[in-house]
């Protein structure tokens, strides 16, 4: 007799029937299906998807193509560093990781990748050199660098009338100049709540550690091993935002800047979207704009600056590269080491660099290199990487922990809190994090 | 009826129906969105349909169709997210877990309601008491266990722990196998039979309700476990779908929303399913006629 | 039946259990007793550092921090989820058309991982577009930017975890048919109104069901991780830092398993203790058939 029972019974059992014969079926994963049979199947793990995902995924399929021992599979993993780490750790590591420049102290210090002894470091800007070295050492091959710069909507500085810009440059590059005009653009809606501001930190929230640069300040002195994010510098630097955020509203502007956080580089991206006027972002931007907001007219200038450290010749930012490196004790050293070596070659560079909108990581580029760059702004962000005023970030394992305490305190001082007491405090606590890291290294190496 | 009586209902309908939207909400929201095309995704302004321009019914339930299937279509073939495969690591784990934890809870479970032995009671309060030991204590040492074992790499860190009981489980089937009546034990053992037998022939067959329980339970918690695979899956291929889901959010360079519900609602949808069948076993399970005795 | 102690019988039954204990519960809680007094990255070999994490602990603000906020936490969704889930089993138990539905809507969110509906709950509290916002706006009540805003964070969080009260809401469910109709007549006889009658007679007749529930969701609350992590990842202001996601990130983040280790044992012991102490205040305050499995 066909009860409810009966019916729910059976359903259920079909659909069980049906889940499991699915699982068990032998299959493969998606990626396992590419590799063509008898070659070696090397797994990358790298961070990008999306428009730049696709470009790295090119450099693969030209590597691929080029040889045909080894097969090169791409996988996009979010976090990679901290899960790359846990990967190398459980003696399960991928054959090459896309990794940023700042966690090459860490995994060089921790033993965590193979050292990349053949490899010609004078091909690089020297700055960018640096980063993949560390102690001595090469850990890593690069992919891409950038540096960050000031990106300004044309249409918006007309409107607020660039009159108050020295030279008769088209954008601010003193930080009275930036907060003239970006007053003049800062509109409200009729609940008077913030509706577009001309400049704020906080958009986008990615970089709470980027300002003490403006003022010229660093964040962490190399050579005597100490925290200097409480420096006068940093301190003014940070008085700064802490007086825009007073100027728009803390609460207020907060929350915009916050509504923001899931949008950054799509089509509802602030910048694109002319919410915010001017903004401080990386070459990437470019390319987003190329494909979500093509009429835009912007122009990008480096980072505007205290009055008392400008120099046009050598103008300050941030220089980040994202780098590939090998893990330790990873399935196919020998081949991943090709591939690697075939990334670095300067026409593959290029390339790569050119559709990421990003400069060029190399000390002499291919001719026509900027001629033909898609980010009409290349030749700003390439000077950057070779100003001697360039930062980078702390070349310190504990830096990871360093950011994390920046995070908060930039918003506790956006919020009214004293930015010297706040960065005080920071400076504390990082400062007891490198110090602990260096003594269990000092140990280490007794002990060895 | 009188006038206050028909307030009060009024009022406790009230109620009722805010409950149930306040409820419902964020799964209509997550349906809603998941088959609107990707720029009034985040539209507050368009309702729960998408509009999408077309005049007449047939012509808008072929429309809505099609954005549908676009909209899923996109979730299980995106490039970076292999939800196909996920699927299938939730199933094996969820399955094997879900089988092998309703087993030995039950075996435990014996011991513990059918065989008095000194020390029973502390034992069995040793077996609660790991409730408490939280996850962030056992993860790190688990792993390196894991590792040495050569498990990492495979689902096994998932489920195998499953393998040797666990604390509700085990106080669920306990509780059921205390008011199975001993009468049926006797006869059972006139019959011959020893503790094996009596397992098999009295307590199993009259337990099934709580071994359904104790089963979909489990299923459940494996297929929504999250931290699980957070700390022990390295590779894309062994992801499971919470975990899957989780990483196709926070991908590096924005995640279009309406996949992103689309693939929601892939996730949430089979065990919704599976409750909608079978929802008296479940609130029962919970419900455990044990708490009084 | 024999009486005597057939300690060879129990082990033996209840052997699977001790075999996956001893392997997954106690040698990790050993190893991380151990690693609790080192320096260890997973990478290269434990160092062993003495006190210095215990130390570090007694210093770190961040930590202090994630106490004070899992506590808080813990008490606020313990106690709403309590008056919520009752009241809605209350309410459920009334004679109501279309209950059945709203019983399964009330539990289904249990049964979906929170990866799912994260996505969908950030929308929901988005500070302008959010149906949360616009409904408050609709009374003409500003709502804040719920997780945007570092004193409402941690609110919209207890908020999100009431959301889940429905297994909760079973076991009140099953208790409150079990409180006999007999005592709550003779109450009514006596002249008690409703509300005295749920308070002298319900309440107490369903304590064993309150202190279950209250126990098993306050453990839960202490050691709550995915959802922190997925709404706010701890932000903002690290006011919605958790115990569990602190340990995470020292262990899997900054490298620091040795002091992870640390942090996860000093949240075991808290743990244990207050659960000790609620248990002991259930077995006390808890009437007559209580005890079972407590």
């Amino acid at each position: 007799m066909l009860t409810r029972r009966t019916f729910t019974n059976a359903a259920g059992g079909l659909l069980a029937a049906g889940a499991l014969g699915y699982a068990f079926v032998p299959r493969r994963a998606r990626w396992q299906h590419q590799v063509p049979a008898g070659r070696v199947a090397l797994r990358y793990w790298e961070k990008w998807t999306g428009p730049e995902g696709d470009a790295v995924q090119r450099v693969v399929d030209r590597f691929n193509a080029s040889q045909d021992r080894s097969f090169v599979v791409r996988l996009p993993v979010p976090e990679t560093y901290s899960k790359a780490m846990v990967a190398i750790g459980g003696g399960d590591p991928p054959d090459l990781v896309g990794l940023f420049s700042w966690n090459v102290p860490y995994f060089a210090e921790s033993g965590a990748l193979m050292p990349l002894d053949d490899l010609d470091l004078g091909a690089y800007a020297p700055a960018v050199a640096e980063l993949l070295t560390h102690d001595g050492r090469t850990w890593a091959g690069v992919n891409t660098c950038y540096t960050l710069a000031l990106y300004a909507n044309r249409a918006h500085l007309a409107e607020a009338g660039a009159d108050t810009i020295a030279d008769g440059g088209e954008l601010p590059r003193t930080l009275d100049e930036l907060d003239a005009i970006a007053e003049r653009l800062i509109r409200r809606d009729a609940r008077g709540r913030l509706e577009r501001a001309g400049f704020l930190q906080a958009v986008p929230s990615w970089w709470p550690y980027l300002w003490p640069l403006t003022h010229g300040a660093r964040l962490f002195d190399e050579d005597e091993r100490r925290v200097t994010c409480d420096s006068d510098g940093s301190v003014a630097a940070y008085e700064w935002v802490s007086r825009t955020a007073e100027r728009h509203g803390r609460a207020d502007s907060l929350g915009f800047a916050r509504g923001f956080e899931r949008s950054n580089l799509s089509p509802a991206d602030p910048f694109l979207t002319g919410k915010v006027s001017m903004t401080v972002q990386g070459p990437w931007m470019a390319n987003f704009a190329r494909r979500y907001a093509p009429d835009l007219d912007y122009a990008v200038a480096p980072m505007p600056v205290a009055a008392s450290v400008y120099d046009p010749e050598r103008p300050q930012g941030l220089l980040e590269a994202d780098v590939i490196g090998i893990p330790r004790d990873c399935p196919h050293p020998d081949e991943a080491l090709e591939f690697l070596a075939f990334t670095q070659r300067p026409e593959v560079q290029a390339e790569l660099c050119a559709e990421h909108c990003k400069p060029s990581p190399m000390r002499v580029k291919p001719d026509g290199f900027f001629e033909d760059h898609p980010n009409p702004f290349a030749a700003v962000h390439d000077a950057i990487v070779h100003s001697p005023n360039a930062a980078v970030l702390p070349r310190h394992r504990a830096w990871k922990g360093y950011s994390d305490l920046i995070v908060p305190a930039f918003e506790r001082i956006w919020t009214g809190a004293d930015a010297r007491a706040t960065l005080g405090d920071v400076a504390r606590r990082a400062q007891a994090l490198v110090d602990r890291a260096d003594a269990a290294r000092a140990r280490r190496e007794e002990r060895a | 009826m009188t006038h206050g009586s028909a307030a009060r209902r009024l009022a406790l309908y009230l109620v009722l129906a805010a409950i149930a939207c306040a409820w419902a909400a964020p799964f209509v929201w997550m349906l809603s969105t998941s088959i609107k095309p990707e720029e009034q995704a985040l539209d507050p302004t368009i309702g729960l349909l998408p509009e999408l321009g077309a005049e007449g019914w047939a012509a808008s339930v072929r429309a809505l169709a099609r954005q549908t299937s676009e909209n899923y279509a996109g979730v299980l073939n995106s490039a970076s997210a292999d939800f196909p495969t996920y699927y299938r690591n939730s199933i094996i784990v969820a399955f094997a877990s879900a089988t092998l934890m309703t087993l030995s809870s039950a075996f435990v479970a014996y011991g513990f309601a059918r065989i008095s032995w000194r020390g029973r009671e502390l034992a069995f309060a040793v077996v609660l008491g790991t409730m408490m030991v939280p996850f962030t204590v056992v993860m790190a040492p688990q792993y390196l266990l894991f590792k040495h074992l050569g498990l990492i790499g495979s689902l096994l860190p998932l489920w195998l722990p499953s393998a040797f009981g666990g604390a509700f489980s085990i106080f669920l089937l306990r509780q059921f196998f205390a008011q199975v009546p001993r009468e049926l034990d006797e006869a059972a053992r006139i019959d011959g039979c020893g503790h094996l037998g009596i397992f098999f022939r009295v307590l199993l067959p009259n337990a099934t309700p709580a071994l359904a329980a104790v089963f979909l339970l489990q299923f459940v918690a494996a297929w929504n476990d999250f931290v699980g695979p957070l700390v022990f899956l390295n590779h894309q291929e062994q992801y499971t779908l919470a975990l899957g889901l989780q990483m196709y959010q926070s991908s590096h360079g924005g995640t279009p929303w309406s996949l992103l519900m689309a693939a929601c609602v892939l996730t949430v949808g089979p065990v919704l399913l599976v409750f909608a069948l079978f929802q008296r076993a479940f609130t029962e399970s919970v419900a455990t006629r044990g708490l009084k005795g | 039946m024999t009486r005597r102690s057939d300690l060879a019988a129990g082990l033996a039954w209840t052997g699977p259990f001790w075999i996956g204990f001893a392997l997954f519960t106690v040698i990790p809680v050993v190893l991380s007793i151990a690693y609790g007094f080192t320096q260890y990255d997973l990478i290269e070999a434990p160092l062993p550092v003495g006190l210095d994490n215990y130390r570090e602990v007694a210093r770190d603000a961040v930590f202090w921090r994630a106490l004070a906020n899992t506590g808080l936490f813990a008490f606020a969704s313990v106690a709403l989820n309590t008056v919520v889930a009752l009241g809605l089993a209350a309410l459920l138990e009334q004679k109501l058309r279309g209950r059945e539905f709203v019983r399964a809507l009330v539990f289904a969110p249990t049964l979906v991982p929170i990866s799912a509906v994260a996505v969908g709950w950030l929308w929901l509290l988005h500070r302008d577009d959010g149906l949360v916002n616009a409904g408050l706006a609709a009374v003409g009540v500003q709502g804040p930017d719920w997780l945007g805003d570092a004193r409402w964070a941690l609110a919209s969080l207890v908020f999100m975890s009431a959301w889940v009260v429905g297994a909760q809401v079973v076991v009140y469910t099953a208790a409150l048919r079990d409180v006999p109709k007999s005592l709550l007549e003779a109450a009514a006889i006596d002249g008690a109104g409703p509300l005295s009658r749920f308070v002298r007679v319900t309440l107490p007749t369903i304590s064993p069901a309150i202190a279950f529930n209250t126990i098993v969701s306050a453990i839960w609350a202490l050691q709550v991780f995915a959802l922190p992590l997925i709404m706010t990842r701890g932000g903002p202001q690290n006011s919605t830092l958790v115990v569990s996601m602190y340990v995470y990130q020292n262990a899997f983040q900054y490298g620091r398993m040795g002091y992870a280790s640390t942090l996860a044992w000093i949240q075991f012991a808290l743990t244990c203790a207050l659960t000790l102490v609620a248990v002991r205040i259930a077995r006390t305050r808890v009437t007559s058939r209580a005890g079972a499995g407590l």
